[in-house]
């Protein structure tokens, strides 16, 4: 099933640089710990998608949320990352936790 | 949450195979009766009971959600796979749009409301998945996820080491190869096309299917040679 | 620390991966049927997003050690509760009952 497209100018860019934020999880979160406050690019937008956070609790999940696949640097994200320099890690985070940074 | 039963120790007949062919299901291992006085079985079979007396789920319904899931196995992601790296066409057609290309391709009807992502392995990205979060898997076409999967020890380790998690796969990648982890955070459900073998080009998409293991489907393996 | 819920688990300490498989067992099946047809389209009765927040309301020792299928039958047990399908003494009532079953047949 498709997510519903986001409406004009509502979405960041594929290619825009961001910034996970460092902020309290919610009950139910899915912004995984490892990348709060790590700095990654968009490389897909997704589209639009009840809240999940909302929906735990039986919520409708509104307003909707952009969803967004981010791609980390892993030696951003660990920094004593022993593989290869170029590995990444891509993960899916809603709007509400990503801020974008001027390169 | 109520308490756990800590004296409980669930022992399975563990097979030493690494089940990551696409071949049948094997049937259902019978009822252990010596499981029977573990809470969980019990909850299980209450719940079951109840909804069923208050016609919510019944009996009959259950079954064939049972049936429905059995007929979902790793054998489906293979033929997808194997019709990919012998017709171009249908592979540009999954990468875009994956859910309604293999609908057509294959006569399926796969309804969901998930979303399904085509990671494409080249000589120069190799893919693995994950959810860190819980055990999120593309289940419409590869089945039930595997234990290890849902690990406590997979799910930690693969985003941080992903080289020495796949290493204990006995799968082994230059460093050359970026190595991209997908933590599968949301409804996104990712399923990793593997490159294809070299001197494998004059096969048959049958016989393709084949070496496609479930493994290579998530990226903690690459497809058999021929 | 609280920041991190006890299912975050990316880049935690861990172990060497068991990769032993089991055919999926009945009881594992029927666990995993109960739980897709009440989050399905035509109970509705809660969410995929409400079973993975009751299985993260473990404690971090029960999240890790706990069986997979345990965690979930406990979290559509909090559920159907939480939703008022079902009510905590109908379930213990009969969990009781299909004690009492085992005992004098062996089976449930």
């Amino acid at each position: 099933m498709s997510a519903i497209p986001p409406r004009p100018g509502q979405a960041l860019a594929e290619g825009t640089s961001v910034i996970v934020r460092q902020q309290p999880p919610e009950p139910h979160c899915r912004t995984p710990f490892y990348l709060r406050g790590v700095k990654g690019e968009i490389t897909q937008v997704r589209g639009c998608y009840r809240d999940p956070s909302l929906l735990a609790f039986h919520k409708p999940g509104l307003p909707l949320r952009v969803l967004y696949r981010i791609q980390f640097k892993q030696k951003d994200v660990w920094p004593d990352y022993a593989g290869n320099p170029n590995d990444t890690v891509v993960a899916d985070i809603y709007d509400h936790w990503i801020d974008p940074i001027a390169e | 949450m109520s308490q756990p039963n800590t004296n409980s120790h669930d022992h399975h007949d563990h097979s030493h195979d690494h089940h990551d062919h696409g071949h049948p299901h094997a049937p259902p291992a019978p009822d252990d009766a010596d499981h029977y006085d573990r809470y969980e079985v019990l909850l299980q079979t209450a719940i079951r009971e109840l909804l069923d007396e208050k016609s919510i789920i019944t009996a009959d319904e259950l079954h064939r959600q049972i049936d429905h899931q059995d007929s979902l196995t790793p054998a489906i992601g293979s033929k997808i796979v194997a019709k990919a790296w012998v017709d171009p066409v249908f592979k540009a057609n999954l990468i875009a749009e994956p859910l309604k290309t293999i609908n057509e391709s294959f006569g399926l009807d796969i309804s969901t409301p998930l979303d399904l992502v085509v990671l494409e392995n080249t000589p120069s990205v190799h893919n693995v998945v994950v959810c860190t979060l819980c055990s999120c898997y593309p289940r419409m076409l590869l089945g039930i996820p595997p234990a290890w999967y849902k690990s406590v020890d997979y799910r930690s380790r693969v985003v941080v080491e992903p080289r020495k998690v796949l290493a204990e796969f006995g799968t082994h990648l230059s460093d050359d190869v970026e190595v991209r982890v997908s933590d599968s955070t949301a409804d996104l459900r990712f399923l990793v096309l593997p490159y294809q073998p070299a001197g494998t080009e004059h096969m048959s998409e049958e016989a393709l299917a084949e070496l496609v293991t479930r493994d290579s489907m998530i990226g903690t393996a690459l497809p058999l040679s021929a | 620390m609280s920041d991190r819920k006890v299912n975050d688990l990316g880049g935690q300490p861990a172990g060497p991966i068991c990769l032993d498989e089991h055919p999926t067992t009945l009881h594992e099946k029927r666990v995993d049927a109960l739980q897709k047809l009440l989050t399905g389209d035509k109970l509705q009765a809660f969410t995929t997003d409400a079973m993975r927040r009751a299985i993260e309301s473990n404690t971090e020792e029960d999240y890790r050690s706990m069986l997979y299928y345990d965690k979930w039958i406990r979290a559509v047990r909090d559920l159907v509760i939480e939703q008022q399908l079902l009510s905590a003494k109908e379930i213990e009532d009969r969990i009781e009952v299909l004690r009492e079953r085992h005992k004098q047949t062996g089976s449930l």
